[in-house]
């Protein structure tokens, strides 16, 4: 049974439009707090440009252009006053490939947390700890935090980027394709770190697996052309949609 | 384009349909032996015994389906309600061998008083007219038809009541009234199994979880 926290994110009439592409429509939605929300959908449908208005990751596209208005904790970060920087700090982002920098895994994790004047010294050793613990990696790296991080598997590239991701604080988490270059061993492994990562933070997961979307997520909702065509509890979703394109897709009959 | 849980799925379906049609078969079977003494007993047996082998492979096939490719919506819906259908079928064989097994060692109806022969008589129509009615309804995923069962339902139920208030009512006790309160009993069962069939085919055509019962 799902518990209603209310809302993290609030979209109201979002539109963004790359050159004169129009790739969000006129989109409303709430995204719950500390659940996992999947955003699924086919190919060109928006889910990624989506995801990526919520920290403001589209600005850096020049063509882009976005309209309406998405509200984290009662602001909207579209104001001209937001610090995007701050925003971006708040709201953590992992990407379809882990990315980690050319450096050590502590310098990895502790990248964020210097950059944004958080911590120092001892502390900065206990954000590593934490985060890596938080991350299900810590067991598997706290005798080699010197180590490049280029030396780890590409699951546990993946964990040290959500560490990375969790060391500076962040309420809400961002996913786009977490798992799509990992192996079936990795993808377990993040995924049942997507589900306790909900216990304290909101989670936004873009997947085209469907049964990852299944297993991992608390809501499910369904884009295409830029629409949220159905939105709900994942259970209803998968079990009983209510929209004929809901249905067509998560069957396989298009995308 | 044909997708590949497809053709599982249609396996499924034809497997389920077969078993349906014996299913119904068997009761018919059963239930003409007791009123009219067709002397079926061994025939009722044999498509008994073909309903229980027929169920494993209708699992084993639903399991594959699931393992290969975690049916979602309409599909998953299909699978579980086939499953539960399966189930249902293999107790209307039970039902219809228990009322042939009543009729070879307790005797039919033949001895019965009238008002008991008539109750009897409807309650075995009516109910192989519901075992009819789920099998058509789960030929065509057809909601609405299972939907009418509802009705049919209450009827043999309410002749199972008034079967039970004559009973009470009667000083003697025969080899006739025994079994026939046996069959009736069952009949009464059978009718509640076309009921869940029922429910099952409007979840698998609508997502609806209703009691028909």
């Amino acid at each position: 049974m799902l518990l209603n926290k209310g809302s993290k994110i609030d979209v109201n009439k979002l539109n963004i439009w790359f050159g004169s592409k129009h790739v969000i429509r006129d989109l409303d939605l709430k995204i719950q707090l500390n659940a996992v929300t999947a955003i699924m959908g086919p190919s060109g449908c928006g889910k990624s440009t989506l995801l990526r208005s919520f920290n403001r990751m589209n600005d850096v596209i020049k063509s882009s252009k976005t309209t309406g208005e998405v509200f984290i904790n009662n602001k909207n970060i579209y104001d001209s006053n937001t610090n995007v920087y701050d925003l971006r700090r708040q709201i953590g982002m992992v990407f379809q490939r882990p990315n980690p920098l050319p450096k050590s895994i502590y310098e990895n994790v502790v990248f964020g947390p210097k950059i944004h004047k958080m911590a120092k010294g001892k502390n900065l050793d206990k954000i590593v700890k934490q985060s890596l613990k938080a991350s299900a990696i810590w067991d598997e790296v706290h005798d080699r935090l010197n180590d490049s991080a280029f030396d780890l598997s590409g699951g546990q590239q993946q964990r040290l980027c959500i560490a990375r991701a969790l060391a500076v604080d962040p309420e809400v988490i961002l996913m786009d394709e977490p798992c799509s270059a990992l192996d079936p061993a990795a993808t377990a492994k993040i995924e049942q770190l997507i589900r306790t990562l909900s216990t304290d933070y909101t989670v936004v997961i873009v997947t085209h697996n469907m049964q990852q979307a299944s297993r991992v997520s608390d809501y499910t909702v369904f884009l295409y052309l830029g629409e949220v065509i159905e939105e709900g509890d994942t259970k209803t979703i998968f079990e009983n949609p209510k929209h004929e394109l809901t249905e067509q897709y998560i069957t396989g009959e298009f995308g | 384009m044909k997708r590949l849980i497809d053709s599982g799925l249609e396996q499924l379906a034809s497997m389920l349909f077969h078993m349906g049609e014996l299913a119904e078969q068997t009761v018919s079977l059963a239930v003409m032996n007791y009123l009219e003494s067709t002397h079926d007993y061994n025939q009722v047996k044999n498509l008994s015994a073909t309903l229980s082998s027929m169920a494993d492979p209708i699992e084993d096939i639903a399991f594959e389906i699931i393992a290969r490719f975690q049916p979602v919506a309409s599909d998953l819906r299909i699978i579980k309600s086939y499953m539960k259908i399966c189930y249902d079928f293999r107790r209307y064989g039970r039902y219809a061998l228990d009322i042939a097994q009543i009729y070879e060692r307790l005797g039919g109806m033949d001895e019965c008083d009238l008002s008991f022969r008539k109750i009897s008589n409807e309650m075995g129509l009516e109910t192989m007219k519901m075992v009819t009615t789920s099998i058509q309804s789960l030929r065509n995923h057809d909601a609405e038809l299972a939907k009418t069962m509802s009705k049919m339902e209450k009827h043999v139920d309410k002749l199972y009541c008034d079967y039970l208030d004559k009973l009470i009512a009667t000083t003697s006790t025969t080899e006739c009234t025994i079994s026939s309160l046996l069959v009736v009993r069952y009949l009464e069962r059978i009718a509640d199994h076309a009921t869940y069939i029922g429910e099952s085919i409007v979840y698998l055509a609508t997502g609806e979880k209703i009691t028909i019962n």
